[in-house]
């Protein structure tokens, strides 16, 4: 009965599925003040678990609540209305751009 | 009024550097308090878009000794985010009633309006700025002031961390008796604090702080 137990534990930690997060390329990020506005502004949504600022790379990485998400263009217009231009806009592993700005 | 003014500022926790970004987040409110040899000034504003903060100022100005009373909005013009830097246009314009307290002009009271252009640009490491200002109070003032700083932060914080920056800040009010004043002066940038140390060539003490929520 344990065994079976773990087994499906460790089955059921395989097929759930991993917490969605974007990573989003912004221009205009030079202190921790920008980080601070957009952490306030997404933190409105409620879509949003968090949102990590790396001010090296210039990447924001927006960890969303179980099953929920923002499409591209909210995560646009947010950042956009917090004064900063989206360069791009990528998903789940952070490797394959599916979007980008003309970066005005 | 002089002295209750100062009180005020003295307890007041809130505080704001002129250099300071004028505009918050959307939904922002940002509170600052400026002393230096020219003036002590309390200002509270709100953002209600990246581009546009309305607010109250209150402060006194020590060469011509008088309150000035406004309600102030700032806009920003234009800004220019880069991969690695940001530049700034801002138009801050204000007017309210400025009441004379000695001088001349003691027990004056006139309608009063002020307006000026603030230019910045950062990276992580270094930051320059520009503002002016003119200010029409009637019999009791008409006065233009302008100001710059450079910075340089010795060392790169990630963020959360304590910022440290170097500045050098010149101010030129050609109707001062000293119409040129050089400051140097640390910042320190914290989570949702700024504060601003520093003194003048002239023995004035440079003292701003800022708290946004």
């Amino acid at each position: 009965m344990k065994h079976l137990f773990l087994t499906t534990a460790v089955l059921l930690a395989f097929t759930l599925p991993a917490q969605a997060q974007t990573y989003v390329d912004v221009n205009g990020l030079v202190c921790d003040f920008c980080a601070q506005s957009l952490k306030k502004v997404f933190s409105k949504e409620e879509a949003v678990q968090d949102i990590d600022v790396n001010l090296d790379t210039k990447v924001v990485t927006i960890n969303y609540k179980d099953g929920a998400s923002l499409d591209d263009e909210r995560v646009r217009e947010l950042i956009t209305d917090s004064g900063y231009n989206v360069e791009a806009i990528r998903h789940g592993d952070g490797e394959a751009a599916v979007e980008a700005s003309d970066g005005e | 009024m002089k002295y209750f003014y100062l009180s005020l500022v003295g307890l007041c926790v809130f505080a704001l550097p002129a250099q300071a970004r004028p505009v918050s987040y959307p939904g922002g409110w940002t509170a600052m308090v400026m002393n230096s040899g020219d003036a002590n000034s309390v200002h509270l504003h709100y953002s209600p878009t990246a581009y546009t903060s309305v607010g109250v100022r209150s402060e006194y100005r020590r060469a011509n000794e008088y309150q000035l009373n406004s309600v102030q909005m700032n806009n920003l013009i234009k800004r220019w985010n880069s991969k690695n830097s940001q530049a700034n246009f801002y138009l801050k314009s204000g007017v309210g009633v400025a009441y004379s307290d000695a001088g001349d002009f003691d027990g004056e009271t006139e309608a009063a309006g002020f307006t000026g252009i603030a230019l910045d640009w950062e990276d992580r490491r270094y930051f320059t700025s520009y503002e002016n200002r003119y200010i029409e109070a009637g019999d009791i003032d008409s006065s233009f002031m302008q100001s710059a700083r450079v910075g340089i932060a010795p060392y790169i914080g990630d963020y959360g961390d304590l910022h440290t920056w170097l500045m050098l800040q010149v101010d030129h009010v050609p109707e001062s008796d000293e119409q040129i004043t050089v400051t140097p002066l640390v910042r320190l940038f914290k989570d949702v604090h700024l504060l601003e140390a520093g003194m003048s060539n002239q023995g004035d003490v440079l003292f701003n702080y800022i708290l946004r929520f």
